[in-house]
């Protein structure tokens, strides 16, 4: 790839940059892919600074691995699953977090008393009425594409727990979003 | 609403991601932090390398110095014993040789050429 250019082109052709050792392409998956690897692990629970240290450790350690990356799926959610096994790690390794199958009492109670725009969607605002448990489930699941057997794996809880904690969550979320989603619709049709 | 419409608009909200004012400083951080560790790889090669090098050439170098001294000292010790030899020859036949009667003039000679010497310098001394 030129120096002089900055560097263009789909995702798989820049990996394929990388892994021959390109910093400048990488660079670029870095620009392209940063603030959705930020943002998924701030959804998953992790403070501000947490969640940027964990995705600078899982950018630095995807470029070591780029290399595994052939293209079959898409390059956010290869470099988003680094992530957030970068930071399930961390969970663990702290133990900070109680993933069992009660609900918890670490749910946000300012946010569920947050009083809500009529038809802005704020899922990141929404999550915060979730337990730590729901959120990292709900958003493995749903921001990371992880199968339930996936979580429940790098959990390492049951099966069982994790359907819990999504179903449990995605209630809280459906109470908190559907009505401004509808009523969005309903604007947007009428 | 039905449940997979309402999955479906959540998966389509997580894959939005929020907006990060510092999105291009987070990306410029991971590039110097990249750059910052291929420097130090490079670094850590070379200086691997240079280490490398200079054992091996000091390896060398003493291995051929000391085979070097070896075979001099060899080849000296060698040489001596073949000079030492030569002049044993050289000094048996000499002894080993009849003197002739030239020889003998020409010895005397010279020994009262030396003592006229002698005496004379001798004689200037006291």
């Amino acid at each position: 790839m030129s120096m002089d250019r900055p560097p263009t082109g789909h995702d798989v052709e820049l990996a394929a940059f990388a892994a021959a050792g390109d910093r400048r392409a990488y660079g670029e998956l870095v620009r392209r892919h940063g603030s959705a690897v930020r943002g998924l692990l701030r959804r998953m629970g992790a403070d501000s600074a947490t969640a940027d240290d964990m995705a600078q450790d899982a950018f630095l350690a995807g470029f070591e691995q780029v290399s595994d990356y052939r293209g079959e799926g898409a390059f956010g959610g290869w470099i988003k699953r680094i992530a957030a096994r970068c930071y399930l790690r961390k969970v663990k390794r702290e133990a900070r977090m109680i993933l069992t199958d009660e609900a918890q009492d670490g749910d946000d109670p300012a946010a569920l008393n947050e009083p809500r725009t009529a038809t802005r969607i704020d899922l990141d605002e929404a999550l915060k009425a979730l337990s730590k448990g729901e959120r990292l489930c709900v958003s493995l699941c749903y921001g990371g594409d992880w199968s339930h057997a996936e979580v429940a794996e790098a959990l390492n809880i049951p099966i069982g727990t994790v359907k819990s904690h999504v179903k449990r969550g995605l209630d809280k979320l459906r109470a908190r979003l559907a009505p401004p989603i509808e009523s969005a619709r309903r604007e947007a049709h009428g | 609403m039905a449940e997979p419409h309402f999955e479906a608009q959540l998966t389509r909200l997580f894959s939005e991601p929020p907006a990060f004012p510092d999105a291009e400083l987070f990306a410029t951080q991971i590039s110097a932090s990249l750059d910052r560790g291929w420097a130090l790889r490079r670094l850590l090669i070379g200086g691997a390398g240079i280490a490398a090098g200079v054992i091996a050439a000091a390896q060398l170098i003493t291995t051929r110095f000391s085979a070097e001294l070896q075979a001099l000292s060899l080849d000296g010790t060698r040489g001596l014993n073949a000079d030492i030899s030569v002049a044993l020859d050289k000094f048996n036949q000499v002894v080993a040789t009849p003197a002739s009667v030239e020889a003998l003039w020409l010895a005397a000679g010279l020994a009262l050429l030396a003592l006229g010497f002698a005496v004379t310098r001798a004689m200037e001394e006291f």
